[in-house]
């Protein structure tokens, strides 16, 4: 078999192994993966434990969501009803929209991500537990401080996609639009740090053996998701640090007055709100096709062409934003080709869904209430999808543009495609997490009663707004036949909580957590998350041959749990997990990885204090709440990269691996890449405002300062990216003294930090305002965000020589260095890339 | 990265039709060389899933001897050849009649 990494796959025939393991080994494995109890919980990083309370967390905020819904029903039920008045409605909609959306959906399928994924790759945890700990505090804290908001009547109000001029100064002069700018721009913070988690996760710790035809379809789509919340968030930070910059300093980002454009907004807000979409039904896609197969006890039809639909999806759907912006007056070829796009991002959709169909034809499935939430998911997306076709039609779409028809068609698609999927996921898999499944009975009322709801809802909805009922509207006049509609939603809005509410009773009734004595695979799942699991995982880290091991080797469970499998004790005494190769999974080394710790609930709490803070103009309280954070960073990754005794481990069946690697193939190098590829997208989006600024307002833009400011700065910027790896070359010759190395990256960091402050000096020269012009705003954006990336490289270098003089850092390489020196070159690069932009373009080019 | 790019290939040749098309679509609006740019980019990409497509598509055809991840690379690349196709000319029809 050829080989992925010089890997010796003829080891795999060792596997499963035949001796006795040895006395007291399993007991180990149980008392270093042990979590804490008492207070100590908060510090538990174990996914079973994280990803739990991440997806209870998003259902809260379900829940709390639905709740202003029912309201709104109310308000809308009758003609000129006094309930919600027009601000406390405005608030409503803007909050149901932006929790839904933000707070519910996305964190949703990550937290379910976060629980599934190690045990369905026999991990024994994602590689960076802390990160997820940390995402999930960082979300709940700054969560429950956004939607505390609403108690205050300081909830936003301009609807969840803000768009200015309504949420400009001029128009929202309160603090109301900064807590969804703020709050919203950290929460997306949060889902990056676990999208992060997730690729690394999928592509490095998969089982041995689970090569990329081999991985489960759940899998496929949170790597395709992750990959899409890289790509598509940083244009929704970017679009809310411009719209905070504009609302706080007053720069003139998309105010036509003086150089700006308010349909900046709208692109950047679409290029990362469309694919958010698909972001959030792939998961639930991939979850339906996982219980499809489990429930119709059959293989997955089509499987190949699944993972073609999601990575077609992934791309597709990046086509399709400006399809919410027919109405503004695009140009006509522009808009044929985004209105192409959306038609063609359906057929994915529809392979899917006939490879569902498929699967249940083929196989056995059974009236259970996970198929039925299944199946009445599939009928409500398909209806959801129709609608979609005839809006991606751009007359159509004029006549339905912000009416009663779009809420319909998109609650159909996300209750459908996300919503149904995983109150079927939560039967499904509930059997992982607690010690009794959910209730048949009360689960197939909830069903029936959730789904006649939705129907009842939703379906008069299209008929409202085709009668021409705006969206938004906190009432409306009696006389215009849009009563009867109304109430219908209403009734069936509350019908849809009831059913709800039955599911909240089964699960006080029936859920009882637990890791040891769960219920088990209730529905006969085939794949590895079925294996018997403590806080460890899997007891020993199955070779895996095929797509449905559990089904395909009956004995595979009682195997596992003997221990005959790679890695059926702690090699080297730590929490620890095999790092396989990214196409054929092949062991590559024995990850060490950290336990329980303070440091990352600290750093949630104090990034979100930061931000919330923030939000309410204490600015002092904010800085130090900020300071506070970076330093609970800084202490948590003090515990990290950190060599240990043994160089290599045994993991069984004559297998050593390595316990401490550098470069490329490490899970941390991965992990810094994707971080920088979020860093280039922010810059790429920027670079786009930029122009587009330029193209819609040639007449407010004006030189750039003399070219020779560049040779000074280019040289600065050359300085920062030649010195550290120059550094890093120095690192490995014993004759260089240790402290060398980290000093070079220091200077390397002040060369980053004169060539920003030349920059800005430049700019100063020739007296740019950036209250006066787009450009001038545009170009203050560039020196913020490299200023951010200067001050982190700062921050990063001066870890560094800390760590050098405690002797952390050894030779030949070491990973913090390894890290540093990627951030720093990139720094230096994008500055350069920047500074020879703005001076060149436009003028010079 | 080169297995990533022949999987994907397909469909990074449509990333870069549609992102061709839209910045010829707004640099140039309502012009004629918007069309011919836009028309010559989607032949271009036609041309690129053609050959895209035979070669995986060959290439997956070829089986004997082949072990399970090659062939499904091959097959998986041949079907992302195959959608990139109709979906470029499907995206390109606009040139034609908007």
């Amino acid at each position: 078999m050829t080989s992925e990494t010089g890997f010796d796959t003829r080891l795999y025939d060792n596997f499963p192994t035949r001796e006795e393991r040895p006395q007291g080994e399993l007991e180990e494995l149980e008392r270093i993966w042990r979590a804490p109890t008492g207070w100590g919980r908060l510090t538990i990083v174990n996914n079973n434990y994280v990803g739990l309370w991440y997806v209870a967390a998003a259902f809260l905020f379900f829940l709390l969501a639905g709740v202003l819904a029912l309201a709104m029903r109310v308000q809308l039920a009758l003609p000129l009803n006094g309930i919600l008045p027009q601000e406390t409605y405005n608030q409503f909609f803007t909050m149901h929209g932006t929790v839904m959306m933000f707070l519910f959906a996305v964190p949703a399928v990550e937290a379910l991500g976060v629980m599934l994924l190690p045990q369905m790759l026999a991990a024994r945890d994602l590689p960076f537990p802390r990160l997820s700990a940390y995402a999930f505090w960082a979300y709940l804290v700054g969560g429950l401080c956004f939607f505390a908001s609403l108690f205050f009547g300081l909830a936003p109000n301009g609807g969840w996609f803000m768009y200015p001029p309504l949420t400009s100064m001029a128009y929202s002069p309160g603090i109301n639009a900064d807590f969804w700018l703020l709050g919203i721009g950290f929460i997306e913070i949060s889902a990056i740090a676990g999208a992060i988690e997730i690729i690394v996760g999928v592509l490095r710790t998969r089982a041995p053996g689970m090569s990329l035809d081999k991985m489960p379809i759940f899998a496929w789509a949170m790597l395709v998701f992750a990959c899409m919340i890289v790509i598509a968030f940083p244009a929704v930070i970017l679009g809310t640090l411009l719209l905070e910059f504009e609302r706080a300093f007053n720069w003139s980002f998309f105010d036509p007055t003086r150089g700006g454009d308010p349909l900046l907004w709208q692109h950047l807000f679409w290029f990362f709100g469309h694919p958010e979409v698909y972001i959030i039904f792939l998961p639930a896609a991939a979850l339906v096709s996982t219980m499809v197969a489990g429930l119709a006890k059959t293989p997955l039809v089509g499987h190949n062409l699944i993972v073609l639909a999601f990575l077609a999806t992934g791309f597709i759907s990046f086509g399709v934003w400006s399809h919410h912006m027919f109405a503004t007056g695009m140009p006509r070829l522009s808009v044929g080709f985004f209105s192409a796009a959306s038609t063609a991002v359906s057929v994915p959709a529809g392979i899917q869904v006939f490879s569902w169909i498929a699967t249940f034809a083929a196989g056995t499935p059974r009236y259970n209430t996970p198929t039925l939430f299944v199946i009445g998911g599939l009928v409500t997306f398909v209806i959801g999808g129709l609608t979609g076709v005839m809006v991606a039609m751009v007359p159509f779409d004029w006549q339905a543009h912000d009416t009663h028809f779009i809420v319909a068609h998109l609650h159909y698609v996300l209750i459908g495609g996300m919503v149904f999927p995983l109150f079927a996921a939560f039967y499904f898999w509930i059997g992982m997490t607690s010690r009794r499944a959910l209730s048949e009975r009360l689960g197939k009322w909830s069903f029936w009663l959730m789904f006649a709801g939705m129907q009842i809802t939703f379906l008069p909805m299209h008929l409202t707004g085709l009668m021409g009922m705006l969206r938004r509207v906190y009432t409306y006049l009696p006389g215009r036949s849009w009563e009867v509609t109304n109430m219908i939603s209403t009734v069936g809005a509350f019908i849809l909580a009831a059913g709800v509410v039955v599911f909240l009773i089964d699960l006080a009734r029936n859920f009882r957590f637990t890791v040891e004595d769960d219920a088990g695979n209730v529905y006969g799942g085939g794949t590895l998350e079925w294996l018997p699991t403590g806080l460890y995982s899997t007891r020993s880290i199955p070779v895996i041959r095929s797509r449905y091991p559990l089904w395909d080797d009956p004995e595979l469970c009682k195997i596992v749990e003997e221990g005959r499998y790679l890695l059926p004790n702690s090699a080297t005494g730590r929490r620890e997990t095999i790092v396989t190769s990214p196409l054929r999974a092949e062991p590559e080394y024995l990850q060490i990885m950290p336990g329980p710790s303070v440091w990352p609930l600290l750093a949630a709490v104090f990034t979100a204090g930061f931000f919330v803070i923030l939000t309410i103009q204490a600015y002092t309280p904010a800085l130090i709440s900020g300071v506070l954070a970076v330093l609970a960073v800084i202490r948590w990754l003090w515990e990290t990269d950190r060599p240990v005794a043994a160089q290599h481990a045994d993991v069984g069946g004559g297998i050593m691996l390595p316990t401490y690697v550098t470069g490329p193939r490490t899970h941390g190098w991965w992990a810094m890449v994707i971080l920088l590829i979020v860093i280039a997208m922010i810059l790429l989006m920027s670079v786009f405002s930029y122009l587009y600024l330029y193209g819609i307002h040639p007449s407010f833009w004006r030189s750039p300062p003399d070219n020779l400011w560049l040779l000074p700065i280019l040289s600065g910027y050359a300085l920062a990216a030649g010195l550290p790896l120059l550094a890093r070359g120095l690192l490995k010759r014993e004759k260089t003294t240790l402290w060398t190395p980290p000093v070079l990256m220091f200077v390397a960091a002040v060369a980053l930090v004169v060539a920003v402050a030349l920059e800005f000096r430049s700019w100063r020269s020739i007296g740019l305002d950036p209250q006066l012009s787009g450009q001038a705003a545009m170009i203050y954006a560039f020196l913020s965000l490299q200023g951010t990336m200067t001050a982190i490289s700062m921050l990063m270098t001066g870890y560094l020589m800390a760590r050098n003089a405690r002797g952390l850092i050894v030779r030949p390489h070491n990973n913090t260095f390894d890290l540093t020196t990627m951030f720093v070159v990139y720094s230096a690069a994008q500055g350069g890339f920047i500074a020879a932009l703005t001076h060149l373009f436009p003028g010079a080019v | 990265m080169r297995t990533w790019a022949y999987l994907l290939g397909g469909l990074v040749v449509w990333t870069v039709h549609f992102f061709g098309l839209y910045i010829f679509g707004s640099v140039f609006p309502q012009t004629t060389l918007a069309r011919i740019l836009s028309g010559l980019l989607t032949l271009a990409a036609l041309a690129a899933d053609a050959i895209l497509l035979w070669r995986a598509g060959t290439a997956s055809m070829a089986q004997a001897g082949r072990e399970e991840l090659g062939r499904w690379t091959d097959y998986l690349a041949a079907l992302s050849a195959a959608i990139s196709l109709i979906a470029v000319f499907w995206q390109g029809l606009p040139v034609l009649i908007a």
